[in-house]
């Protein structure tokens, strides 16, 4: 996969950890913290990307893929988490069907956007509260061994798996550089 | 018309070897007992999420028929999966919204279709293509049959009378969420010659 020379590392991994798992679909609503990983999306044809208008559409479109044998990802800021939540815990609590998400992570100490706080501070609550396993990805290089890691985790154990990218695995707001 | 004429209508079009996805209500046990042999349907119990698990198996599987059986209720609480529908027009998905205008499991309160929405026409905002709305048995078997072998993808309304066929409690669809989700699985994995999901030991 020829990636744009310009794309940030983080997100050169992040495309390439994709395919090395072997997802072949990927839904997602942007968001500016995983911007560069949206763009990638966009600008290649090995991965379909699916863009949707409202986080509930996303676990649907990965269950389908799923169950029609493909392994799909769902990427969103974690604010989208509370949209997407009412599919992510019926598929899970009424089917026992896995959901790979990815979440950016907003909110991350040294936030300075108001509206961002609510987002990291129900985040966890939410996942504990539906006992949904997550991991968050902090580092560049470990950004595959999770991907593929948290596919394993969901069709093992045949329920939601979640990802939080944040610190080096995300784009840096200006206000957060030092 | 009645939504299990139609069914009894459309059913024979329809094989084991298309996959589709049903959504909840009296639909349920009607299609339960019309379907072709084996298990080609899934039934999540989740409004709003039909036209997207239909989409994503649509996307997985380009080279098979997938019908999405959608009600008035599902569609409404997920408008913005016809946008996502519309942009990606898969060609081998069939969508029939069964409308009859209200929430009719749990009593018959109104939907908004029942006073100024048209779904045909916010599936047509959305950018669906071969958009149609049916008022009787013989225009909605025509379109699905027209829908089911185009090859494009297809969004029929089709408007019924309220009401359920009252079928027996042995004749009603016996399974739960989970044994569906397996038995579906697992035909997938017959048509399609593929694991999906191993229940062996992985080394």
């Amino acid at each position: 996969m020829d990636l744009p020379k310009e794309a940030p590392d983080y997100a050169k991994a992040f495309l390439e950890a994709l395919k090395e798992a072997g997802v072949s679909i990927v839904a997602a609503l942007p968001e500016s913290l995983l911007g560069s990983v949206y763009r990638l999306l966009r600008q290649q044809n090995e991965i379909r990307y699916v863009q949707v208008t409202n986080e509930a559409e996303l676990p649907g479109i990965c269950v389908g893929a799923y169950l029609g044998g493909k392994k799909a990802v769902m990427i969103m800021e974690n604010s989208g988490l509370r949209q997407g939540l009412e599919p992510i815990a019926r598929f899970a609590y009424s089917h026992h069907l896995p959901v790979t998400m990815i979440m950016a992570f907003r909110g991350e100490w040294g936030e300075r956007n108001w509206w961002g706080h609510n987002h990291a501070q129900t985040m966890e609550p939410i996942l504990n509260a539906l006992r949904i396993p997550y991991r968050f990805v902090r580092e560049i290089a470990e950004i595959k061994p999770a991907i593929k890691r948290a596919l394993l985790h969901a069709d093992g154990s045949q329920w939601p798996v979640a990802l939080a990218m944040t610190g080096n695995c995300v784009e840096v707001p200006a206000y957060a550089k030092d | 018309m009645q939504r299990i004429d139609l069914i009894k209508a459309i059913a024979p079009l329809v094989t084991s070897e298309d996959l589709c996805i049903s959504s909840i209500g009296g639909l349920w046990d009607d299609w339960w007992n019309h379907r072709p042999p084996g298990d080609n349907t899934f039934f999540p119990g989740i409004l709003g999420s039909i036209t997207t698990t239909a989409l994503g198996l649509a996307l997985a599987l380009p080279h098979r028929r997938i019908v999405a059986f959608e009600t008035d209720g599902s569609v409404l609480m997920n408008t913005g999966a016809m946008c996502t529908l519309g942009c990606e027009r898969p060609p081998n998905l069939t969508v029939l919204v069964i409308d009859n205008g209200i929430y009719e499991n749990i009593g018959g309160p109104p939907t908004h279709t029942s006073r100024n929405t048209d779904l045909a026409k916010m599936a047509e905002g959305g950018g669906c293509i071969n958009v149609a709305t049916v008022r009787d048995v013989s225009a909605g078997l025509a379109a699905f049959k027209r829908m089911l072998e185009d090859r494009e993808m297809g969004y029929i309304v089709a408007k019924i009378e309220p009401g359920k066929h009252p079928w027996a409690w042995k004749d009603r669809k016996p399974t739960d969420g989970v044994e569906d989700k397996y038995r579906f699985m697992r035909h997938v994995e017959k048509l399609e010659g593929i694991v999906i999901h191993p229940g062996a030991p992985q080394n």
